[in-house]
């Protein structure tokens, strides 16, 4: 990994019982890139990312961030969580709070800001969503796609250096899709490092820089789009339905 | 920092508990005081006047109080209690129609008696049982802990007990059971009350009556005998005897039973009158009732904020693995608080826990009711906060937020919505369960119905219009909690 790398996970091991669900896997970002995590369901792929912001805690293995071991203390873990941005497949909206409190709470909580700099930046946010009148709405009153483009933003509010994606457009019906997706295009465009687990395919060929196929908890190949269209590895060609 | 939070919200806790001791346990001791216990349903010895407890054992410890420049205290509870409070200090004397027994001895001291007494059976006009020898395998009402009660059961067979005479005969009354056993005094006044009643001629038993002092109080068993004995010589004592009884040993002034049929709605109005309106005796229901809020309310805090801390620890330790010997506490406290019932748990605190100190009866109960409703509000919120899906802890841990943080402003607010109808009925079940504080001779709603009861012989209103207070008062409570329910409810979904 060269001197940019943002977060890397290195020989990666996690082990539910006797099961071992990832093993020995290696993963890096550099900043600006576009990683996405893809393989067959059951490869360990979410595992993998919920691992990176100790969700789940590793069995073994390192979590790297600007080539620095993580500090896995109570404090440690909240200051590191706070750079390194995630989104759910199932948004994970706050449901007691309003939009505009969803993405204020933590940037304020974390003393990262003043409510009324949170605010502004949240309305701004919102504003480039054109979400903005739905501020003072309810969780429940937003569709998937709208929640899914809020929870990013509310990761986006906290500046962080990196931002996880865990199966994002996964819940929601088709039309919507298309919504989550622009949204995702505008952030790697603007060098937005990002890490995505995912199952489109299509998608992942468009928008990546590089390419993790994992399978049975190991790296299979780890490659820009070009090359992945290229292989001759009969198990990639099937995923991505390569004739 | 979850740690010192907790700690936080644990000083708070201590602060509220503090609050309560010092507003409940001022009493400022100008004079000496003589607390005096006594179960007041036991005319002519002790009853309700009004709103005064009087009775020739009344007036007798009023004296002796008088003469020795003490204050006297009247506290009134269930016959059954009183020689315990004697015994553990919450009460100095109990003058309460006490038969002398070896039993008792052996537990207290009793001062020189001061009345040859005798059991005596109760029965229905024309009744099969025309003596002693025909209560076997009669159903057999007495007084709970009175020496009939002790009779009864080892001479005779296991009887029904009452807690008081008056429900006793009530039962007589009404056909449940087939004769009373109680002392000739009072059953005088019930006979005298109550139309189709006879006292058979021939006794149960006979025995002394006297009063009970703790045997580590010998100086005060001393002054009590020295003053009765100049009572006696200076003819004070024939005098409070004859206030109440006439030379016969007959009670005086006891209202005629009315004679003439009377229609029912003229009944009802009659019963009315005697119940509520004669001696202002609605003011034991009114009191009564502020006394059941009082508790409940601060309970019910004192609950809530138990629950809250114990199910906060308990999810805490569930989900993150730490707090392991507050876990461990909490879990103690839960086993112990639902093993046991309330009344036991009341008594225990009231007995045993504040045995040495002189606190209010209202604080003993408000902390009885708040540990015990605690328990299982705590269950209550901690089945909210699992309820709440692992991904809203996630995204807030993912922010970067700590455990607490996430806990209190994401999680906490979604579980309370989630239990508020469970909460409202735990608080329903705790209004309710007040009830049982006549135990300690507090006078609540029930109790308020009970003494009521004591002065008119009459069951049926006084316990009518309690339960439709109770009735009035849930069904406001469970109208607010709606309108909270559905004002949470607004904001989502």
């Amino acid at each position: 990994m060269n001197a940019d790398t943002i977060l890397e996970v290195r020989g990666l091991v996690k082990q539910f019982g006797d099961h071992r669900v990832i093993d020995g896997v290696s993963v890096g970002v550099t900043r600006g890139e576009v990683v996405f995590l893809l393989g067959p369901s059951g490869a360990g792929k979410s595992t993998v990312m919920r691992c990176m912001n100790f969700l789940e805690t590793p069995t073994g293995g390192e979590v790297l961030f600007h080539g620095q071991p993580v500090d896995r203390s109570e404090n440690g873990l909240n200051h590191y969580r706070a750079k390194v941005g995630m989104v759910f497949q199932h948004f994970n909206l706050f449901a007691n709070l309003t939009i505009l409190d969803n993405i204020t709470l933590a940037p304020v909580k974390s003393g990262l800001m003043t409510r009324t700099e949170a605010e502004t930046q949240a309305l701004h946010l919102l504003h480039r969503i054109g979400l903005h009148d739905k501020a003072r709405a309810y969780p429940s009153q937003l569709s998937g796609g709208q929640k899914q483009r809020v929870a990013i933003v509310r990761a986006l509010a906290m500046n962080p250096e990196v931002l996880l994606f865990d199966e994002p457009t996964s819940a929601l019906d088709p039309e919507m899709v298309g919504e989550v997706e622009n949204l995702m295009r505008e952030l790697a465009k603007d060098g937005m490092t990002m890490l995505v687990v995912s199952h489109d395919t299509d998608f992942a060929m468009e928008l990546a820089d590089r390419i993790v196929f994992l399978a049975d908890g190991k790296v299979v190949v780890d490659a820009p789009p070009s090359v992945i269209s290229a292989s001759d590895n009969s198990r990639i060609r099937d995923f991505f339905s390569l004739r | 920092m979850p740690g010192i939070v907790y700690k936080k919200w644990l000083a708070v806790m201590l602060a509220f508990m503090a609050l309560f001791f010092t507003a409940c346990g001022e009493k400022e001791a100008e004079r000496s005081k003589l607390i005096m216990v006594t179960n007041a349903t036991f005319p002519p010895y002790e009853f309700y006047q009004g709103s005064s407890i009087v009775g020739i054992d009344a007036d007798m410890v009023r004296e002796i109080a008088k003469r020795n420049d003490l204050e006297l205290v009247i506290e009134d509870m269930a016959f059954d209690s009183v020689i315990a409070a004697v015994q553990t200090g919450k009460a100095d004397v109990a003058a309460s129609g006490i038969t002398v027994t070896e039993d008792r001895k052996k537990q207290i001291d009793f001062t020189t008696s001061y009345v040859k007494a005798d059991q005596v059976i109760i029965v229905r006009e024309g009744s099969s049982i025309v003596g002693p020898a025909d209560l076997k395998g009669k159903r057999v009402g007495v007084q709970h802990g009175t020496t009939g009660d002790m009779y009864m059961t080892e001479n005779i067979q296991e009887p029904e007990r009452f807690q008081d005479g008056a429900l006793a005969v009530a039962s007589l009354v009404t056909g449940k059971i087939d004769a009373v056993v109680l002392d000739s005094a009072p059953s005088e006044e019930h006979v005298a009350r109550n139309k189709g009643l006879v006292i058979l001629p021939e006794s149960l038993v006979s025995e002394e009556y006297a009063m009970a002092i703790s045997k580590s109080r010998p100086e005060l068993l001393a002054m009590f005998n020295k003053t009765m004995a100049e009572m006696k010589a200076d003819g004070t004592m024939s005098a409070i005897w004859a206030r109440y009884l006439d030379a016969d040993g007959k009670p005086l002034a006891v209202p005629a039973v009315p004679e003439e049929e009377k229609g029912l709605w003229k009944r009802m109005q009659d019963s009315f009158q005697t119940n509520f309106v004669k001696d202002n005796r609605w003011k034991y229901l009114v009191n009564g009732f502020l006394v059941t809020i009082e508790i409940s309310a601060c309970a019910v805090l004192m609950g809530l904020c138990i629950g809250f801390l114990v199910a906060v620890v308990r999810s805490a330790h569930d989900q993150t693995g730490r707090y392991k010997v507050l876990n461990f506490l909490c879990h103690i406290y839960l086993t112990v608080v639902r093993g046991t019932p309330v009344v036991v748990q009341l008594l225990i605190i009231y007995f045993v826990i504040f045995g040495s100190v002189d606190v209010s009866k209202v604080l003993v109960a408000i902390v009885a009711f708040g540990v015990n409703s605690g328990a299982y509000v705590a269950e209550i919120i901690r089945s909210g906060i699992m309820a709440v899906d692992s991904g809203q802890m996630e995204a807030g841990r993912s922010l970067g937020l700590s455990y607490g943080t996430t806990m209190r402003s994401v999680i906490l607010p979604q579980a309370f919505k989630n239990v508020l109808p469970a909460l409202g009925n735990e608080f329903i079940v705790l209004l309710k369960e007040t009830s049982v504080c006549g135990y300690i001779a507090l006078q609540d709603l029930t109790k308020g119905g009970d003494i009521i009861r004591s002065q008119t012989y009459d069951a049926f209103l006084p316990l009518i219009a309690v339960a439709l207070t109770y009735l009035v008062v849930v069904v406001c409570l469970s109208q607010l909690l709606k309108k909270l329910e559905n004002y949470l409810k607004k904001n989502e979904r």
